[in-house]
């Protein structure tokens, strides 16, 4: 009997709570914009990965204390959903389409790698909605006629282009003790390495300098010497190469345990990185490497200032210095920031559309985008001078001189 | 003369391959347990050598044995309560228990270290003799006579002390051991002890010549289990002989076909060897 009223008075508690709160004045909650990315937390890109994490997270709470984003005079607060994709291409690409689907996301960010970017653009494409991503640079994720792909990294192909123009002109100005004649290239497997490789090797030619070999290896490779051996057979003055930080890292120690004296190194990644040259200690300096963005850049913008103030205000928030990769993945955010405000609205085409003819000025630059979705800007080139890297080329933006030849490993 | 840079190259290599495998090859011998962690303990090698090198200026060297002790109790730890539980079970269970074992212990690493590029840097690091236009870097050298030494002392400790001798018996018969007097439990967690270490020290002279991340692993412990399969599973020398067959292969595969080829050329003796004489070059054929 006991239990039986027990149960009852239960019932009743229960029955009248929920009674009550159904009748509650309904919440409001604040709109939301939602902006979903799957990026690499764990596996082979997890280093390159949290850099994009903490880029979009920094932009949402940017946004969210300064009070939103205004859209037809209504204030959105925005929240950035982000799920690991362990490096990996197939699950990325559930990923996204798990966002559109079941998180209803409004917006796409990108994730990092052309390889795995190829994929989740298509999802993209498919659900026409919007992504901006700052991790892909390879033409192939351009090509495809596609018209809701956006990329802040300038074109895999022209990666080196500035640098052999830099040759270029020093070889056919008229000092003539700085010739660079012969330029080997060596590229790792990856989709955006064999872009980058492809493209240089146009360059040299273009840029009437010539080319000794293009050497691929396999991705991740833990022995790089008998390609250092062949290129101590041809002995060129310059070697270009196109792999991801952990290649450029053994590369450079391989080359001065073999002792390969080439002129001039510049690498697609690395350089720019804080770890990269820390890790390398003495052996960095006269490395040259590309970048799209760099702290010390006369970039300014209406969000974080210039580029050397979201510098530090990233670096307050998280402990590191940003590289190009994070200021890549906040220039993602700030290009759908400023694109909703053009729009004034938040309909995916009607946005889309803002995106493809915006031309705004940021802390990552110029942001501007060509026909085919991949911004119009190029890369500096940048040198390791005693620990620091410095821009050298273009003029407009150098800040120190080239040191060209680099002395041989011995004499270092 | 670039192809005698190419062999020297290949040998040196090849060297690094052996010291990388025979503690896998040891373990996987003896207790017939695959350790899918074995890179990651590689990894942690590494580590524990850079570290005592950036914050105590300690010679990567001298931190080798720092480096075998510290896997040594790790992996004793590790086999007596973790592996142990499932020594008996279908080799299955023990590929998925070492499997995650290898992804705990890479994302411990990962949130405790960060995947910032690390790289263990004395002074000497990438010196080396010159003979004319041929250069043998130092620390490649030391580790291949490292590597030499390490499996030359494994065989006189399996071989000639009690210690030894007992972990030969339980990888012959188990039963018949314990017959024996033997403690096969303590056999088994000595034998991953000092699979461990080897991994340990083979970690510390790669964190040398290669940058260290979390990450690092994964390739190693693909090589090491080519290299021992290849070299002779449960035979002493069979690493060291795959490591020089598979170092020498790869370098020189690379200098002529194209570097694009070397995983090719490495997973292609493997499915050979397979296929031909699955005991690998020195192991023996079963009855």
């Amino acid at each position: 009997m006991r239990k039986i009223v027990a149960v009852f008075v239960m019932f009743l508690v229960v029955g009248s709570v929920a009674l009550l709160s159904s009748c509650a004045p309904k919440q409001k909650t604040p709109s939301v914009i939602k902006f979903g990315a799957a990026v690499s937390l764990t596996g082979k890109y997890a280093r390159e990965g949290k850099f994009y994490k903490d880029g979009y997270l920094l932009w949402e709470k940017k946004v969210n204390d300064s009070g939103g984003i205004k859209v037809n005079g209504k204030s959105y607060k925005v929240k950035v959903i982000i799920y690991d994709d362990e490096s990996n291409p197939a699950k990325s690409q559930k990923l996204y389409e798990k966002l559109v689907t079941e998180d209803k996301v409004n917006f796409l960010l990108g994730p990092y790698s052309s390889g795995i970017t190829i994929p989740d653009s298509s999802i993209a494409e498919k659900y026409k909605i919007p992504m901006i991503e700052g991790g892909g640079a390879s033409g192939k994720i351009f090509s495809r006629g596609y018209k809701y792909i956006f990329g802040t990294l300038p074109a895999a192909g022209n990666y080196f282009k500035n640098t052999i123009e830099m040759l270029h002109m020093m070889t056919y100005s008229s000092n003539n003790s700085n010739k660079v004649t012969k330029v080997a290239i060596v590229h790792s497997d990856s989709a955006f390495d064999n872009a980058v490789a492809n493209g240089a090797a146009h360059w040299v030619k273009a840029f009437g300098l010539r080319l000794t070999g293009v050497q691929e290896y396999p991705s991740g490779s833990n022995d790089l010497s008998s390609i250092l051996t062949t290129i101590k057979k041809n002995n060129p003055d310059v070697i270009l190469v196109a792999g991801h930080t952990h290649d450029a890292l053994l590369f450079i120690r391989q080359a001065k345990e073999n002792k390969v004296n080439a002129k001039l190194m510049a690498f697609t990644v690395g350089v720019q990185a804080v770890d990269f040259r820390e890790a390398l200690g003495k052996d960095a300096d006269y490395m040259v490497g590309v970048t799209p963005w760099l702290p010390s850049m006369n970039f300014k913008g209406e969000v974080f200032g210039t580029a050397a103030e979201f510098a530090k205000t990233f670096k307050d928030a998280y402990g590191y210095s940003p590289d190009y990769h994070a200021a890549s993945a906040v220039a993602d955010a700030l290009t759908f920031q400023h694109a909703i405000a053009k729009a004034g609205s938040l309909d995916p085409k009607k946005v889309r559309d803002a995106i493809a003819s915006l031309d705004v000025q940021t802390m990552y630059g110029e942001i501007k985008f060509q026909a085919n979705g991949q911004i119009a800007k190029g890369q500096a080139v940048i040198q390791v001078q005693n620990g620091k890297a410095y821009p050298v080329f273009p003029k407009q933006i150098a800040q120190k001189k080239l040191l060209y030849p680099a002395p041989s490993w011995d004499k270092r | 003369m670039f192809e005698f840079q190419v062999i020297i190259n290949g040998l040196l290599l090849g060297g690094l391959y052996a010291l990388m495998a025979i503690g896998m090859s040891l373990i996987w011998g003896v207790t017939n347990v695959i350790n899918l962690a074995h890179g990651a303990l590689i990894m942690l090698g590494a580590y524990t050598t850079f570290w005592l090198f950036k914050l105590l200026n300690i010679d990567p060297f001298v931190s080798l044995a720092i480096s075998f002790t510290t896997l040594f109790v790790f992996g004793f730890l590790v086999q007596k309560y973790i592996i142990n539980f499932v020594i008996r079970a279908k080799m299955f269970i023990t590929l998925l228990l070492t499997f995650g074992l290898d992804i705990l212990i890479t994302n411990v690493a990962q949130t405790a270290w960060t995947s910032n590029f690390r790289q263990t840097s004395p002074a000497y690091s990438a010196n080396g003799f010159s003979f004319g236009f041929i250069t043998v870097p130092y620390v490649r050298l030391s580790a291949f006579i490292i590597s030499i030494i390490l499996v030359f002392a494994l065989y006189i400790f399996l071989k000639k002390t009690k210690t030894g001798q007992a972990i030969r018996a339980v990888s012959q018969d188990i039963d018949a051991a314990r017959l024996m007097g033997i403690n096969v439990a303590k056999t088994f967690a000595l034998t991953f002890a000092i699979g461990s270490g080897l991994a340990g020290v083979a970690g510390s002279m790669i964190g040398v010549l290669m940058p260290i991340t979390p990450q690092m692993g994964g390739i190693f412990t693909l090589k090491s289990f080519v290299v021992a399969l290849v070299g002779g599973l449960g035979t002493i020398f069979g690493p060291l002989v795959g490591g020089l067959f598979l170092g020498l292969a790869e370098t020189l595969g690379s200098f002529h076909l194209g570097a694009k080829y070397a995983d090719i050329i490495v997973f292609g003796i493997l499915v050979l060897t397979l296929i031909v004489k699955p005991t690998g070059i020195l192991g023996k054929n079963d009855e």
